[in-house]
């Protein structure tokens, strides 16, 4: 008995074991996944940028043509399908564990279908519910094809090192699946994706634009790599309704609070000098605090307080703001006063153009209904949130002045 | 045949048994029949006539076990010249025993003793003057310590004995004989401290010592197979070690050691995990030296275990765990290996294992020779030849090298050849076998018991203890012995 048991246990093994083994060179490791519309509707064209592993081995020395991402693209109906068909002509297995970034078409993520095709990235497990979602501003497969990284040769590790530097920034949000999935089937908000661009037409550059109000594409550039991540693309339901330039996702990231942001460094008119700018570093220690008065008759009430602390980078006007409490005063108040109108610029925009937030809001009304059917019934996009009395108050908690205890006196220098 | 060869064993007892004539020319005849006179070179016989008696006498030894002047100045010059009553009052050796039968003499002269025999006496003297050759105590060779004693056992009792009792000055310890093996009659020594030890544990030593039924146990390494009680099993149930300190440190516990006078090491029984895992040294460093240490081990004990085995799992199967740079990095060497990944650790850790097994064999002049081809042949050249990836080395030589760090022999096999086990379920079904097989295994070593002791106590199940197990507590905290042993005496130090 004891070795028929052994021996049926030795058949399962050799039969049923080493099934879904697979070794690692079997295997091409996609990094970047693009998806374009075409002129047939439900199959779109889908591109997939294979990492080479052979490039930046130091074990093995690797041809000196061998380019570092192989780049197909297929059409197909979803994104795994479209794998099987790309083996026509990729010699491994076509693997999306390692997926960074999925890359959209502006066109196709503003067709009404997007859903339908991004839906399945949620339902395969070969890709992770991390992967960014970015969308370009010319076709995705352009912007992979054109996207050629000057340093970071290898693909992960340039999208990586890219989408994370930027985020930090706050110049971008950071736009995982998960999140995409999170706002679209909670019915409120609105979703912000990474708005990126290969196409740097000249026409379309912003000469006026200061640090961060652009959008991708219009940042004056010399030399470097071609690809520009910069603002964020809106979406409402699913589908992308507008663009949002750097600025103004900062500002998006500031007010949410599922959302992490680094410092960054701004610039505001000298209040004293305006033709000159005053940069300053702006960081936040604190998440900011929001409150919500639910009323049902009524328009509701969004307070939201933010805490936040200024260094002072740069006074180009030589004013002495550091030894005058006065002037001090006025550099804070002016501060706040320009974050407080930026903000309800775009408050006012979302409420009146998009009808819903970008901020994720809605968390924080959810707690005032019994159930999922009264808070769907309350519609956050069409009732609640457009109609809301939106207040937000910026508090400057420590403005600091750097190193230096006093500013060159110009006078004195030029005698 | 079986009953055949029982016969003619019981035919031989007879004459074993006879009991000495008051003939001494008789008991000569007998005697030199017994051990072969003439035939048996170191067999030695010297006739004399007693001084005090007017007798004559026969003294019987093997002259190559026995200190030659001591016998001329303490024995035969006594019996020559000195006058007195009896042979107590003439001999000046220190242990005299008075036997009366060929069995008893047979193995009197065996351990070195010296038969006089007696013109018209039928009972025969045995004078220990044994000098059996041996080694002198020298420092550890395989359980090597920075810090605490470097003495270590050496193959006599005498000295071993008087190792343990160097640092334990009690008496209440005990060293007590039992005789085993049927031709060749050894002593094994029980050592332990009357007024601690657990009555049932060591009567069950001495009933598994007294069931052995062999002709000879000729020392402490055959002894440990013949007392344990899984011979089939990878786990160890008996603790091995040359190291007197460590075996007295598990004797003031209420363990008990067994000494052989052949073997440089004793068994300490029952054992435990823990036993396996814990190092003397562990003990000597301070409460966060000896705990690091003990992390460490840990982390070796890991390692050995399952690193190659959980590189074959998550390379095989589970792709998407390996952050990409170390996935391209390993896709881009393995793209001209010609072998499956399984295959190329196999050849790797059987590569070690050989370089292991050979190195240990070669003869001294040899060895570093060796050792370098066979280091150059595995790292170096293996993977320029595209035989095997370069990972593989790192893993192979860090799971080879954490083995060391479980210095105990037996532990040490359980976890080389586990290791193997593994690394075939890991390329079988992946994690998912490998967690099964793991479970497995630790569930097995949950049930294993060491003469009654349950492998994981005092952890598991739980027991009143020094609460020494992953991590010890500071000395002065060590309040109760091992109570899974059940010791006559729980607290060993005053709260």
């Amino acid at each position: 008995m004891k070795k028929k048991l052994l021996i049926v246990l030795g058949f399962v093994i050799l039969l049923a074991g080493c099934n879904d083994r697979i070794e690692l060179e079997q295997q091409s490791y996609v990094i970047a996944i693009g998806i374009d519309n075409t002129d047939q509707k439900g199959v779109y064209a889908f591109t997939y940028q294979i990492a080479n592993p052979e490039v930046g081995s130091s074990a093995i020395q690797s041809g000196p043509d061998e380019p570092p991402t192989e780049i197909v693209t297929v059409n197909g109906a979803d994104i795994l399908t479209a794998t099987y068909t790309a083996n026509s002509f990729v010699s491994k297995k076509i693997t999306l564990d390692h997926t960074r970034i999925i890359i959209a078409s502006e066109e196709a993520a503003r067709s009404e279908d997007f859903l339908r095709v991004i839906q399945s990235a949620s339902r395969t497990p070969q890709i992770r519910r991390g992967v960014q979602l970015v969308i370009s501003k010319e076709s995705a497969t352009d912007f992979i094809n054109n996207n050629e990284p000057i340093m970071e040769k290898r693909p992960h590790k340039y999208y990586q090192f890219m989408l994370s530097r930027a985020n930090q920034t706050g110049i971008i949000p950071r736009a995982t699946l998960h999140r995409f999935f999170q706002i679209t089937e909670g019915d409120a908000d609105l979703f912000l994706a990474i708005y990126a661009t290969t196409d740097q037409s000249d026409e379309k550059k912003n000469e006026r634009g200061f640090e961060d109000q652009y959008i991708a594409g219009e940042i004056p550039q010399i030399g470097g790599s071609p690809t520009q991540f910069m603002g964020s693309a809106v979406f409402k339901e699913g589908q992308m309704i507008d663009i949002l330039n750097g600025e103004e996702s900062r500002i998006a990231q500031t007010l949410d609070n599922t959302l992490e942001m680094g410092d960054y460094l701004a610039t505001i008119p000298d209040p004293l000098m305006p033709e000159y700018r005053i940069s300053y570093e702006y960081s936040q220690k604190q998440k900011p605090s929001i409150n919500i008065n639910y009323h049902k008759d009524k328009p509701t009430e969004i307070d939201v307080k933010v805490h936040f602390q200024a260094e002072i980078i740069a006074i180009p006007s030589l004013i002495g703001y550091t030894q005058n409490k006065d002037k001090q005063k006025v550099l804070e108040e002016s501060i706040i006063q320009r974050l407080e109108e930026k903000t309800n610029t775009l408050i006012k925009k979302s409420q009146e153009e998009y009808r819903s937030d970008p901020f994720y809001w809605s968390l924080y009304i959810r707690k005032h209904f019994k159930d999922v059917k009264s808070y769907e019934k309350a519609d956050w996009h069409k009732k609640i949130y457009p109609n809301a009395k939106i207040n937000v108050t910026y508090y400057i908690d420590k403005l600091e002045f750097g190193k230096m205890l006093d500013d060159s006196h110009l006078d004195e220098v030029r005698d | 045949m079986v009953r055949s060869f029982k016969q003619s064993k019981k035919s031989q007892t007879p004459s074993k048994h006879k009991k000495i004539s008051t003939s001494l020319q008789d008991n000569i005849q007998e005697s030199k029949q017994l051990f072969s006179y003439g035939v048996n070179k170191d067999f030695a016989m010297r006739t004399i006539q007693i001084h005090f008696n007017k007798k004559d006498a026969c003294l019987f030894y093997y002259s190559s076990i026995v200190n030659g002047p001591m016998i001329n100045l303490h024995v035969i010059k006594p019996l020559l010249e000195r006058s007195g009553e009896s042979v107590n009052n003439v001999v000046s050796i220190e242990n005299i025993e008075e036997v009366d039968n060929f069995e008893k003499i047979i193995q009197n002269i065996n351990s070195g003793k010296i038969i006089l025999l007696i013109d018209g006496d039928d009972t025969a003297y045995a004078m220990d003057v044994a000098d059996f050759a041996h080694r002198n105590i020298s420092i550890t060779e395989n359980e090597n310590t920075i810090k605490g004693p470097q003495e270590a056992f050496t193959e006599s009792l005498n000295s071993n004995i008087s190792l343990i009792r160097k640092q334990l000055h009690n008496n209440h310890l005990i060293n007590e004989g039992v005789q085993t093996g049927e031709r060749s009659k050894n002593e094994v020594n029980l050592v332990y401290i009357k007024d601690l030890v657990n009555e049932d544990i060591l009567e069950n030593v001495r009933s598994r010592l007294e069931q052995i039924a062999t002709d000879n146990v000729r020392n402490i390494e055959i002894l440990e197979q013949y007392i344990e009680e899984r011979p089939y099993s990878l786990i160890p149930t008996v603790l091995y070690t040359e190291k007197p300190d460590k075996a007295s440190s598990y004797l003031e516990d209420g363990f008990i050691i067994l000494l052989m006078d052949s073997s440089s090491a004793c068994l300490i029984v029952p054992v435990t995990f823990w036993s396996f895992f814990h190092s003397p040294e562990d003990r000597y460093l301070r409460f966060f030296y000896g705990n690091f240490t003990r992390a460490i081990r840990l982390f070796c004990f890991y390692l050995t275990l399952l690193i190659s085995a959980s590189y074959v799992a998550i390379s095989n199967f589970h792709s998407e765990m390996i952050p990409p740079d170390l996935l391209l990095a390993i896709t881009a060497s393995r793209e001209r290996v010609p072998f499956p990944l399984i295959v190329e650790v196999l050849i790797m850790e059987i590569a070690f294992e050989l370089i292991r097994e050979a190195g240990l064999r070669i003869p001294n002049p040899l060895g570093p020779t060796i050792g370098i081809v066979g280091a150059l042949i595995l790292g170096q050249a293996a993977v320029q030849a595209n035989i095997i990836s370069p990972i593989i080395v790192i893993v192979a030589a860090l799971s080879g090298l954490s083995s060391f760090a479980l210095a105990d022999i037996n532990i040490n096999f359980t976890v080389r050849l586990m290791r193997f086990i593994f690394i075939l379920a890991a390329g079988a079904f992946g994690m998912l076998a490998l967690t099964g097989a793991f479970l497995l295994f630790f569930m097995y070593a949950a049930s294993i018991k060491s003469f009654g002791i349950p492998f994981f106590s005092p952890m598991s199940p739980h027991f009143l203890s020094s609460e020494d197990t992953v991590f010890r507590k500071p000395i002065k905290k060590e309040i109760f012995r091992p109570n899974y042993l059940h010791p006559k005496d729980v607290q060993k130090k005053s709260k």
